[in-house]
């Protein structure tokens, strides 16, 4: 079980890693043809605003543990464990809670976007925009799961730590 | 202030408070600002999403993130210190003054305080507290303030984001910051100067002149670096994301084929910590976004408009006021939640009241860079104690003259916008 988690989060950071290497290589081509070439491609700054949302959406749903985000902990570094537990608690099933009742008319959003097509590339925007479902169900999902291993029992420091496995290779 | 707008402020700051990560925090406390007032609760996606997928300045972050990563990760910043070694390492106190030049050079080409704490900035504390030479707190704490330069002198990530929410112009932003990033370069040397001939700083034997030309060739490409941007730049040549563009790339070339440094491994590592980095900042971009949809759609700025111009504060007497705020503030919150979140509030004030936003928004970036050192929350501070092993608590002793330093240059260049405009002006800025 871990390993297949860890396998599975390797994956997630191959992925980020060509997303953000395509963003790159897609930006440059476009100082390239404009600077160079003299005569801009239309697509490369399009190309690269989808990766940079790809970027934000995947990463944050699948990569950032819940102590890779910007945090103020001063406050929860200085109670007691037991009134961390609460606080975690509280803020993991709030996350949970927002999340998937927003995510019905997140998915009509996204859904009601394939009317549009983006404006270079002429990729339907609901495909475009449809990371940001897989980011809200990864959200919900992980944080159910973080709910239910607080209640279990588990200090919050060892399930905040845990991306559903180990490490990622660094 | 709706009921609504109330219960969002109560729960983005209830569970800050107790730990939530700032982006989802926000996006609870929208998705039940949406409940309350019956609104579409797609809303909140539909803001974020639009937001980060039709901002192409937005851009530069992932892009300056990554350069300075490259330029940490292939000895970029140790060939740039050697280099101020040579240069300034023979007079008393020289390893100070290495860390102050370092830093100066290394801010022409990384918009980020945490990049030049975590790279040179690492390197410079290592070399000063070998064999007791220097105070470990002492050397800790001027690599803090040191690091401040950094998104001050352009580029910078935190102008990127002030520009994104306030509509100023990135160009002249940047232009803004060299005023006083020159200013803080120059009182942190006059303090060493003073310290080092009250304490007796050591004196490191100089560098062979025989080694010099090896050593400056060595270190020539990297220092070409922030010619290359700022020349870019304000040539008008290229956009400032562009130039964030530019700069990935040369740092690119120069790690892996000129000083042959990066293994395809730690290449991989790079673009991966590069996109976890951009992740967690977007996140927070994005939360913003949705924070000011609805902090405009209650009018709230109009409000403070009108509360300021009624109250008759004269310009300088507000942004005296909003200066102590967020020095306040920076002492408990990071610096990109204070410019995307706190900040948005007042610039519509500082159109009211006649302030010019290029002098408002790098006056703000200074100090929010000043709460990244000033305890108990200041995040230089803790990427100091992770990659030095130099504690908080050692580092908090020894920070207080620097903050007040760094406090009285704030105070100078809010008094005298000159200092900030000066250079923007001699580029056609008519503020």
């Amino acid at each position: 079980m871990r390993h297949a988690g860890a396998w599975l989060l390797a994956r997630a950071d191959n992925v980020a890693v060509i997303l953000f290497v395509a963003m790159f290589v897609s930006f440059l081509l476009q100082v390239f043809t404009r600077y160079i070439l003299q005569d801009p491609y239309g697509w490369t700054t399009e190309a690269s605003l989808i990766a940079w949302l790809w970027i934000v959406f995947w990463g944050s749903g699948f990569l950032l543990t819940n102590r890779d985000h910007v945090r103020f902990d001063m406050l929860y570094a200085w109670v007691r464990p037991g009134s961390r537990r609460v606080f975690a608690l509280i803020s993991v099933v709030a996350t949970t809670l927002a999340f998937a009742t927003s995510l019905p008319a997140s998915i009509d959003f996204v859904s009601f976007m394939r009317v549009e097509r983006s404006g270079t590339l002429s990729i339907r925007l609901d495909y475009v925009f449809s990371v940001y479902l897989v980011f809200a169900i990864a959200i919900i999902a992980r944080y159910a799961v973080y709910a239910i291993r607080i209640v279990r029992g588990a200090s919050p420091e060892t399930v905040f730590d845990d991306a559903g496995g180990a490490d990622p290779p660094r | 202030m709706s009921r609504e707008f109330l219960a969002y402020l109560a729960i983005l700051f209830g569970l800050g408070a107790i730990g939530a990560p700032i982006a989802l925090a926000m996006f609870v406390a929208a998705a039940a600002y949406l409940a309350i007032s019956g609104r579409d609760l797609g809303l909140a996606a539909e803001q974020i999403i639009q937001g980060l997928f039709n901002s192409f300045i937005i851009l530069a972050v992932p892009l300056f993130i990554f350069a300075a990563n490259l330029m940490n990760a292939g000895t970029i910043s140790d060939r740039l210190m050697n280099f101020c070694v040579a240069i300034v390492g023979r007079y008393r106190g020289g390893l100070a003054y290495v860390n102050i030049v370092t830093s100066l050079i290394f801010s022409g080409m990384s918009g980020s305080a945490i990049a030049d704490a975590a790279g040179v900035g690492k390197i410079t504390t290592e070399m000063m507290i070998k064999d007791g030479r220097y105070g470990r707190g002492f050397s800790a704490a001027l690599t803090a303030a040191t690091a401040v330069i950094g998104p001050i002198i352009p580029p910078s990530i935190p102008m990127v984001m002030y520009a994104l929410v306030s509509d100023a112009s990135i160009g002249y932003l940047f232009l803004g910051g060299i005023g006083p990033g020159l200013l803080i370069t120059l009182v942190l040397s006059v303090y060493t100067f003073v310290l080092a001939r009250t304490q007796l700083f050591p004196v490191e034997p100089p560098v062979a002149l025989a080694e010099l030309p090896r050593v400056v060739f060595e270190a020539f490409p990297a220092l070409l670096m922030p010619v290359v941007l700022l020349a870019g730049i304000y040539g008008g040549a290229v956009t400032p994301t562009e130039a964030a563009a530019i700069a990935a790339a040369y740092a690119l070339v120069l790690a892996t084929l000129f000083y042959r440094a990066l293994s395809r491994r730690s290449l991989y590592a790079v673009f991966s910590e590069s996109a976890r980095s951009s992740a967690a900042i977007g996140l927070v971009i994005g939360g913003a976004l949705i924070m000011n949809y609805i902090v405009a759609s209650e009018k709230i700025p109009s409000l403070f408009a009108g509360f300021f111009a009624a109250a008759e504060f004269s310009p300088i007497g507000f942004l005296l006021a909003v200066n102590v705020l967020v020095l306040f503030l920076g002492c408990f919150l990071d610096a990109s939640t204070i410019i995307l979140v706190i900040v948005p509030i007042f610039v519509p004030t500082c159109k009211a009241l006649g302030i010019d936003l290029v002098h408002f928004g790098v006056v703000i970036v200074v100090n929010a860079m000043i709460g990244l050192v000033t305890p108990p929350y200041g995040m230089l501070l803790f990427v100091i104690d992770k990659t030095t092993g130099i504690t908080v608590a050692e580092t908090t002793r020894a920070i207080l003259p620097f903050v007040i330093i760094l406090v009285l240059a704030l105070l100078a260049m809010t008094l005298f916008p000159d200092i900030v405009l000066w250079t923007p002006r001699q580029f056609g800025y008519r503020g």
